[in-house]
């Protein structure tokens, strides 16, 4: 009987206890650190030292790096030789546009100093200035599917208004590709035929997956209008450089592109006659025609803008660190000194 | 037996009753509006009423539930929170999603964007970011949906008891129809509601709990009908019809059956028409300042925006004006299409009028980020991120009622940050409302002697049939006292104690209810009531031997030191807040009434004064004998009132009012009300923060004060303003002469002012006058105040300034105060949910305030500023480089970054950090902005966001913008660099420099902040590649060329260098010369220069004070 009891009772007070804890379970947040928002953290505060030595630091990289940009930038050999004036006839310059579109010869003949001994590979470039081949219209007039694989030959929707001739689709379409560059250049050094390699400028990746090696010229230029080069019906399109070169639109209204590579080195007072047909017509808007002769560095070709703007922030970093080094050294403020606060330190209290 | 048969018959040969009234001096408010209260009476019986018209009413045919619905048809007791089903879904939820203007927004770029004309995107990326957010939105609310469903299916499933077919059935709760007739057993839910026909309870008596409705844990008592009581008998051929209202909020179900074996109801409301779920509305929606201020922002970058597409357009048409006639032989342009004649026909060109149209709005779909939408859900995204710390924060969580903070409205967490304005309810928010019986009054005597009380005497118990029964709670006694009641009739001083004791025993709406405790002999009496105070004063009765037993419609038992006394209770005015008393009407027997004491009113009023300035809470208890011819002329005036349909609230306190008259005073009673723990630190902190803290309270003025000291809320060198009129002109010139008085703003003052001159002042020019008095007080208390007045209060400061308000309060009085502030939180305690439901914040004790606003409140202020500022920021550059392009194209809108970058840019490339910033950077630790509460001014003075930071943050992005554009624009000028390159190292160096930018301001490194900082930015690098490794779009490759340059690196160097240099130098500049209280805290937390903990930091200012003056 007692025995019966305390059973009974202490099983009811397990029942009860374990009722309640079940009714009255703890909402208790868990407690971690990131519920707490209590996380090990680095708390970086801007001192004084810490920021004149930033600038300290960023000087004494950028005006290294400023000087090593100007003598990449110096060590670089350029000709540049604006032809597109010049080069028609005296009498047509009064409507270049007629000129260049009419059927006379085109031929032009420049000549060329070597200022500086210039070492191969001499990269030969034409130079169009005021030509907007980032237009919208112009850089959407392609079709890169069709560049790519003979199947998709009549994917050619975005290549208005140069997307087919009766019909029969153009490859490669689209303005950018009509409008192909076609002036010529042969050069001779001396009197000698100076070789320009033509091979290989365009970029590896576009040769091979861009261009398609069974993808043919087909229907180019027929059309009623042309507007520049032609091609080649033969030769596959990842075998056509100019083309590829040209089809990566330039960013910028003032560009460049690879025309070919001179494997030779070339001297000083060398004396290179460029023979040019004055094909493409940049007149009707005004576009600047071009023929460079350059060397490359390692950092690119012949522009002094990046050493200038490295040394001038390596400079005003210098200068800040110099000034703040200064004020620190006048006004100084101790860090975290609680009489700063504004309740401390507005006499009266509070605001 | 014997003693209840001879109360009985007193009963029976007594005409005699007797009212035990007590009417308060200082009551609290009321528990809860009655007007909730009542299915069981309200919905009315057609038998005897005629009120509703006839197309208004329902008609409810008991037992007949095929003819209740064939004219009706009226809503199943399926319930359905769920919003959509399978099929709905994407339709409704598209719907619902679209009434957002942000949205609409991304709806009408896309549209616009497949216009032929204006196809500045493809088609994937114009609708992705649209896509995105909707995706993102939709999983949410599937998931929300989800969880609805689920529970729908089990409430639908749960099963009731429902007469059919001679007997009652199991049924499904869905199932149930209106008309049915459903029987609940104890402890069960009711599934619908209903109208109550018989109980178990002879007299009609039912007891539920409606935890589930409104979160009140105590009993209520509902009442069947005496005409179906009798009828109910026989289920079979009970018949009839009620008639009662449309569907509304006012009746209830969904409540649990409790302390009685079973009741009968018929199904009125089923469904989605039950108060359940009429009630189940969801969060306010507010809007937070910070928000509101924004808005002004949009408009200005909307100007922005518009400027920048009208410059494009402008620009583009004067060249195609300067070159309208070379259009045609322009290469880039060629305007017309020869391929189908040999004229020609224009493509794509539409005259030089529609080319400005489409330009400029091919320039709105490019530049459409300006305005950040994204930023909306980012907010969203940020906000559920922090209501998830605030309620996971354990310093927020209440121990005694296991409640943890809870997060309603999601919409205003930064609004924490800029609180000026408290409002705060006294009752059960400052104190405990756990009322503890503390001093009785009796004959004008104070016996409050309870230094010398012991448990020995606190716990009373007594044996009844071989039980002992025990108060479940136990109560000081005073020795004295006890020894008197002790003494019975014999003096007269024994006597006026027996007849106070036995009025606090009986003047109540008590429930007790008898528990079993692990010792089957022993029984606890709990004491279940709608109010505090009488469960103390029941208490505080049982101490003295006076034990409520049982209390049922018709009478009660108490037994008196042993003794069985059974009363009729023949009549019981409830209490209401504007008699502020109640009283009860008992057959007693003839002798133990005697009008032959002496006076104690001066005693008695002094007493109570004394008690008051304790800021204890007071009652005053009298007795009054009424005789036959009064009796029954207020029986019959009772009867009549009680019955009657249309204001019979208002006839019955017309009928309290008279019968409550000529009382003879027995004593007073003060109960403390406990202040809850930490309320004087919390409310000074809060006062040092800057808060302006109201008090509203219904206690009487000197009690008031008490509490006032007691929390901190006045202090000795306070000067107080009392305001204390009972007319407009009194009242004027008391305030006028207050605010006359008060000049100098650095004197400490207090105003105190009465419901009384509140009813004068509120909606009168006076509340100007007193807004002006109140700004220039540190404390205001407001005694006497009744509910409705709070709300005026809340308005009267809200309507005249900008500043931020907050209402805090746990009852249902507080409801409209909570619901005016712009900011509404509630404590979830003892009286009920109602604060709850209508609050944005809920958490369980008033010190909480002081993390919740002082620690979240000013870090969620700080990170919403800074992210939206950020984001202001982090799109405006990228819209600008995008701009900056635009003129070097020929004005056309040609983008060199890849549309799908334009389009990640927001969404993957920099959302990622800004999100987890808004989130988790803290600009100081908890513990420092504990410790100075001075701090929280940064968001109440706006400085985490402004014009100011706004314009400065635009002159940087145009800084940052041009730096980023500029410097690879001249170092590639005349190079071989091609448009997608270019646009490579354009998207890459916007990506780190904004992230940058970002980490520049990031005050604390966690593993997270790296991880979304550094992730972010191999993430766009990633994204770049990819787009890059397609060889169907034009840039295929063009990464791995430009990276392979070292022209790309010393260009990103430069770049990185240059745009964050400005910025990094005046950031210095400004945080070293001129630190703000932020800068200076964040250096002394790091450098440990706060070495003074709260108590002395404090002490320092009130040691500091006074020698100013």
């Amino acid at each position: 009987m007692p025995s019966n009891t305390a059973s009974s009772s202490s099983a009811a007070a397990a029942g009860s206890a374990d009722s309640s804890s079940s009714r009255t379970k703890s909402k208790r947040p868990k407690y971690s650190k990131f519920t707490q928002q209590e996380l090990p953290a680095c708390k970086p505060i801007l001192t004084p030292g810490w920021v004149i030595l930033t600038f300290l630091v960023i000087s004494v990289i950028f005006i290294p790096l400023g000087v090593v940009s100007l003598f990449a930038s110096q060590d670089v050999v350029e000709i540049v030789d604006r032809y597109d004036n010049v080069c028609i006839p005296p009498p047509d310059r009064a409507n270049k546009v007629a000129f260049i579109q009419g059927g006379a010869d085109k031929s032009c003949t420049r000549t060329l100093v070597v200022p500086k001994r210039m070492k191969q590979p001499i990269y030969v470039y034409y130079q169009l200035e005021n030509f907007y081949q980032n237009h919208r219209r112009y850089v959407k007039s392609r079709s890169d599917s069709q560049l790519r694989s003979v199947k998709d030959e009549n994917q050619i929707d975005a290549c208005k208004p140069e997307d087919d001739v009766n019909g029969r689709p153009i490859v490669p379409c689209g303005l950018i590709a009509w409008s192909l560059f076609n002036d010529t250049y042969a050069l001779s050094k001396n009197n000698q035929t100076l070789n320009v390699n033509k091979r290989g400028i365009a970029w590896k990746s576009d040769r091979e997956h861009k261009f398609g090696k069974n993808v043919f010229p087909k229907n180019f230029q027929t059309g009623n209008l042309t507007g520049g080069g032609r091609l080649d019906a033969n030769k596959s399109l990842s075998e056509q450089e100019d083309l590829i070169v040209w089809m990566r639109t330039a960013a910028l209204p003032t560009f460049r592109k690879l025309y070919g590579k001179i494997e030779s080195d070339l001297e000083k007072g060398d004396t290179i006659t460029v023979i040019l047909k004055n094909n493409y017509n940049t007149y009707s808007f005004d576009g600047k025609k071009k023929l460079v002769l350059s060397t490359t560095s390692w950092l690119g070709g012949k522009n002094d803008f990046l050493g200038i703007a490295y040394l001038t922030v390596g400079g005003i970093c210098f200068f800040l660190a110099l000034v703040f080094t200064i004020m620190y050294l006048v006004k100084p403020r101790r860090l975290g000194d609680p009489t700063y606060l504004s309740w401390n330190r507005v006499p009266g209290g509070g605001r | 037996m014997d003693s209840r048969n001879s109360i009985d018959h007193h009963h029976h040969n007594d005409s005699i009753s007797g009212v035990s009234s007590r009417w308060s001096l200082s009551s609290k408010d009321p528990p809860s509006e009655k007007s909730l209260s009542a299915i069981w009476d309200r919905s009315m019986l057609s038998m005897s009423q005629k009120e509703i018209k006839d197309e208004d009413a329902r008609l409810v045919y008991i037992n007949d539930a095929e003819r209740t619905n064939e004219r009706f048809d009226f809503t199943g007791n399926s319930i359905k929170t769920a919003k959509y089903s399978v099929f709905t879904f994407l339709p409704r939820n598209l719907f619902e999603q679209f009434h957002r203007v942000a949205y609409v927004y991304f709806l009408v770029i896309a549209v616009l964007n497949q216009l032929p004309q204006l196809a500045v995107f493809g088609r994937g990326a114009s609708i992705m970011p649209l896509a995105f957010v909707l995706l993102v939105s939709a999983i949410k609310d599937a998931y929300e949906d989800f969880r609805r469903h689920r529970s729908d299916r089990v409430e639908n499933n749960r099963l009731a008891l429902v007469f059919e077919e001679g007997r009652f059935r199991e049924k499904q709760w869905k199932y149930i129809r209106v008309g049915e007739v459903v029987k609940v057993v104890s402890n069960q839910t009711l599934p619908c509601d209903m109208v109550l026909l018989a109980t178990s309870d002879p007299t009609g008596v039912v007891y539920v709990q409606t935890t589930n409705l409104d979160g009140e844990s105590n009993l209520k008592t509902r009442y069947a009908k005496q005409e179906t009581l009798q009828k109910a008998a026989d289920l079979e051929t009970f018949n009839g019809f009620i008639k009662c209202e449309k569907p509304n909020r006012n009746i209830y179900g969904g409540c649990e059956l409790k302390n009685t074996e079973w009741a009968l109801g018929v199904v009125v409301y089923a469904g989605g028409e039950t108060k359940a779920m009429l009630n189940n509305s969801g969060a306010p929606s507010k809007r937070s300042r910070l928000e509101t201020r924004m808005n002004l922002e949009i408009i200005l970058l909307s100007l922005f925006l518009i400027a920048l597409c009208t410059t494009a357009a402008a620009t583009a048409a004067v060249w195609l004006r300067r070159h309208r006639d070379d259009l045609d032989t322009i290469l880039f342009y060629r305007r017309k299409d020869y391929s189908e004649r040999p004229g020609g026909k224009n493509h794509n060109y539409y005259g030089w009028g529609w080319e400005i149209f489409f330009t400029f709005f091919m320039a709105v779909i490019v530049y459409q980020i300006m305005i950040p939408i994204s930023l909306y859900i980012s907010m969203e995204l940020v906000r559920i991120g922090q209501a998830y710390f605030m309620t996971r924060d354990d310093q927020m969580y209440d121990e005694s009622s296991n409640s943890s903070f809870q997060c309603r409205a999601l919409n205003i967490n930064e609004d924490l940050g800029q609180i000026k304005y408290l409002f705060s309810d006294k009752t059960g928010t400052l104190t405990d409302n756990k009322m503890e019986f503390q001093s009785a009054c009796i004959g004008g005597v104070d016996y409050s002697d309870w230094k010398s009380a012991d448990s020995e005497h606190g716990g009373y118990s007594i044996e009844v049939d071989g039980n002992i029964l025990k108060p479940k709670m136990r109560v000081r006694v005073d020795p004295e006292l006890l020894e008197l009641t002790k003494d019975g009739y014999a003096t007269k001083e024994a006597k006026r104690a027996n007849e106070f004791f036995l009025s606090l025993a009986a003047c109540n709406t008590i429930v007790p209810i008898v528990t079993n405790t692990s010792d089957p002999n022993v029984k606890l009496v709990d004491y279940q009531g709608e109010s505090p105070d009488e469960q103390a004063l029941v208490y505080a009765a049982a101490a003295y031997g006076f034990l409520l037993i049982e209390r049922t419609s018709g009478h009660i038992v108490i037994n008196v030191r042993g003794e069985m006394q059974r009363y009729n209770v023949l009549g019981l005015h409830e209490f209401d807040s504007d008699r502020k008393r109640m009283s009860v009407i008992l057959g007693c027997p003839d002798t133990v009434m005697d009008e032959s004491y002496g006076d104690v009113i001066e005693e008695t009023k002094k007493q109570l004064h004394a008690y008051s300035s304790d800021g204890l809470r007071t009652l005053v208890v009298g007795m009054r004998k009424l005789n036959d011819s009064e009796f029954e002329q207020w029986h019959s005036s009772f009867e009549a009132a009680s019955t009657a349909l249309i204001g019979r609230a208002g006839l019955l306190r017309k009928v309290a009012g008279n019968i409550e008259t000529n009382l003879r005073i027995v004593g007073a009673t003060a109960i403390e009300d406990k202040l809850q723990r930490g309320v004087p630190e919390a409310i000074e902190s809060l006062r040092i923060a800057g808060i302006k803290v109201w008090v509203l309270t219904g206690d009487k003025q000197e009690t008031a004060i008490s509490i006032g000291f007691s929390s901190r809320l006045l202090t000795r060198n306070m000067r107080q303003i009392v305001i204390n009129s009972n007319s407009l002109d009194s009242c004027r010139r008391s305030l006028e002469e207050a605010n006359a008085s008060i000049e100098s703003n650095d004197e400490s003052v207090a105003l105190i002012i009465d419901g009384t001159s509140l009813i004068y002042v509120l909606d009168s020019d006076l509340e100007d006058v007193l807004f002006q008095v109140a700004c220039k007080c540190s404390a205001i208390l407001c005694c006497r105040v009744a509910p409705f007045q709070k709300a005026g209060i809340v308005a009267l400061v809200k309507n005249r300034t900008s500043d931020m308000t907050l209402a805090i309060g746990d009852g249902a009085n507080d409801v409209s105060m909570i619901q005016m502030a712009d900011v509404g939180v509630g404590i979830s305690g003892q009286e009920g949910r109602q604060a709850v439901m209508a609050s944005d914040f809920a958490m369980g004790q008033f010190r909480f305030l002081v993390p919740l606003l002082l620690v979240h409140g000013h870090w969620n202020y700080q990170r919403m500023g800074y992210m939206i500022l950020y984001n202001f920021y982090r799109n405006a550059v990228f819209v600008l480089i995008l701009f900056w392009y635009v003129l070097f194209t020929c004005y056309t809108l040609t983008t060199a970054i890849t549309e799908w970058s334009s389009v990640l840019y927001s969404v993957i490339y920099t959302s990622v950090p800004t999100i987890i910033i808004g989130i988790l950077d803290k600009d100081l630790g908890r513990r420092t902005l504990l410790n100075h509460p001075q701090l929280y001014g940064v968001g109440q003075r706006g400085e985490g966001y402004s014009t100011t930071l706004f314009w400065y943050m635009m002159f940087d992005t145009i800084w940052q913008s041009a730096a980023i554009f500029f410097i690879p624009l001249f170092a590639y000028w005349g190079s071989t660099i091609d448009t997608s390159s270019l646009g490579d190292l354009w998207t890459i160096a916007a990506v780190v420099v904004v992230n940058l930018h970002l980490a520049m301001d990031i005050i604390r490194w966690n593993w997270i902040t790296h991880a979304a900082i550094w992730g972010s930015i191999v993430a766009a690098c990633i994204c770049v590649i990819v787009i890059d490794v397609i060889p169907t779009l034009p840039g295929y490759w063009a990464i791995f060329e430009v990276t392979s340059t070292w022209m790309f690196w010393f260009c990103l160097l430069a770049i990185v260098v240059t745009s964050l240099l400005p910025r990094f130098a005046i950031k210095y500049l400004g945080e070293y010369y001129r630190p703000s209280d932020v800068r200076i805290a964040r250096e002394a937390e790091k450098l440990g220069t706060f070495i003074e903990p709260q108590g002395t930091e404090i002490e320092m200012n009130q040691i500091g004070d006074p020698p100013r003056r």
